[in-house]
């Protein structure tokens, strides 16, 4: 039954984001690319990573859609009766070749889930399920890693996304007040 | 709808907002409950899955959400445009505080343990759940800015900017 369910999700995510590609109509590309998202979100859930899950509907399905919207609201729609876009083959060679390269390491991947995985067989792994419930008194061992035995990383993020949204606000409110 | 202004003639029919008075009531009915959730991803992130950027990210969606319904000028004439960017940087001054402070009394840096000696009960908990909280704010602070200044771009006579 899961498997079934997983099959018809991962069949939906590559449909949309075919037809992200495709679709001629920008307006449409958006909506297939929020709904590749949206899938791709339930994928996480199903694969026991509900945090990610949250973020990618959150951010993926959720915030980039409207600020989408918000980038295409000046554009026109092309014209011409066509629904899809014409496919390029040279670009489609190289995308296909791209994958193809990448889709090498897939094999010296763990199946998901395996108990003989580095992730699960490392010392470090032990050590925060170990003892992430004693020393950070959290139950969820995910927030345990990253607000306090990698808080300093953590740090460097929120900077790193301090620093970013500050200054593409500048930037930006410079060109939009003159 | 957007894209479909094809034979768009004047600024007018371009702008975004359509008053919709089913969108409005829906929004009107359902902000609360997102503003919630969000909040309570922020706050339970140490204790289920969510955290700060996740429930970050939901508080700033009820901004868009408010934008979408009622206008982006006026949401943005109602919020004002030091709030957003306020957030962001009380965000990173608490979650320097929280680190940098476990360094003064003597510890590590971000290590809650220390606060514990001052009086603090669950020490570690109450800590990673206040750090959380600043980069809830970091993030909705940012969606919240990022919104407001991609749709000011699209009020202007377009063009490049210049």
């Amino acid at each position: 039954m899961t498997t079934a369910i997983e099959f018809a999700l991962l069949a939906f995510v590559l449909a949309s984001a075919v037809a992200t590609a495709l679709l001629r109509d920008v307006l449409s590309s958006i909506i297939a690319f929020s709904a590749y998202s949206l899938g791709i979100a339930v994928i996480w859930v199903f694969l026991r990573a509900p945090d990610v899950g949250l973020t990618e509907a959150a951010v993926g399905a959720g915030v980039m859609t409207v600020l989408f919207l918000l980038t295409i609201a000046k554009t026109v729609r092309p014209a011409g009766e066509r629904t899809l876009e014409g496919v390029d083959l040279k670009a489609l060679a190289i995308a296909v070749g791209l994958v193809a390269v990448l889709s090498t390491t897939l094999f010296a991947l763990p199946p998901v889930g395996a108990a003989d995985s580095a992730v699960a067989t490392d010392d470090v792994t032990q050590y925060y399920l170990d003892n992430a419930y004693e020393e950070t008194e959290v139950k969820n061992a995910v927030t345990a890693v990253l607000a306090a035995y990698r808080g300093f990383d953590t740090l460097g993020e929120a900077v790193v996304v301090y620093a970013a949204g500050i200054s593409l606000l500048l930037v930006l409110g410079r060109g939009v007040s003159g | 709808m957007i894209g479909e202004s094809n034979d768009a003639t004047s600024d007018e029919a371009r702008t975004l907002y359509v008053e919709s008075p089913i969108i409005m009531a829906t929004v009107r009915v359902i902000t609360p409950f997102v503003f919630t959730l969000g909040l309570f991803v922020m706050f339970h992130g140490a204790d289920s899955s969510g955290g700060g950027f996740q429930g970050g990210v939901i508080v700033g969606t009820v901004v868009v959400m408010l934008g979408i319904a009622f206008g982006i000028e006026v949401t943005r004439d109602w919020i004002g445009p030091k709030l957003a960017v306020g957030f962001v940087g009380l965000g990173v001054l608490a979650f320097l505080l929280v680190g940098v402070g476990s360094v003064l009394l003597g510890g590590g840096f971000l290590e809650y343990a220390v606060y514990a000696d001052y009086g603090v009960p669950h020490a570690s908990k109450y800590g990673i759940e206040l750090v959380e909280l600043s980069i809830g704010l970091i993030v909705a602070g940012i969606v919240t800015g990022l919104f407001f200044i991609i749709a000011a771009g699209m009020d202007d006579d377009g063009g490049d900017f210049e």
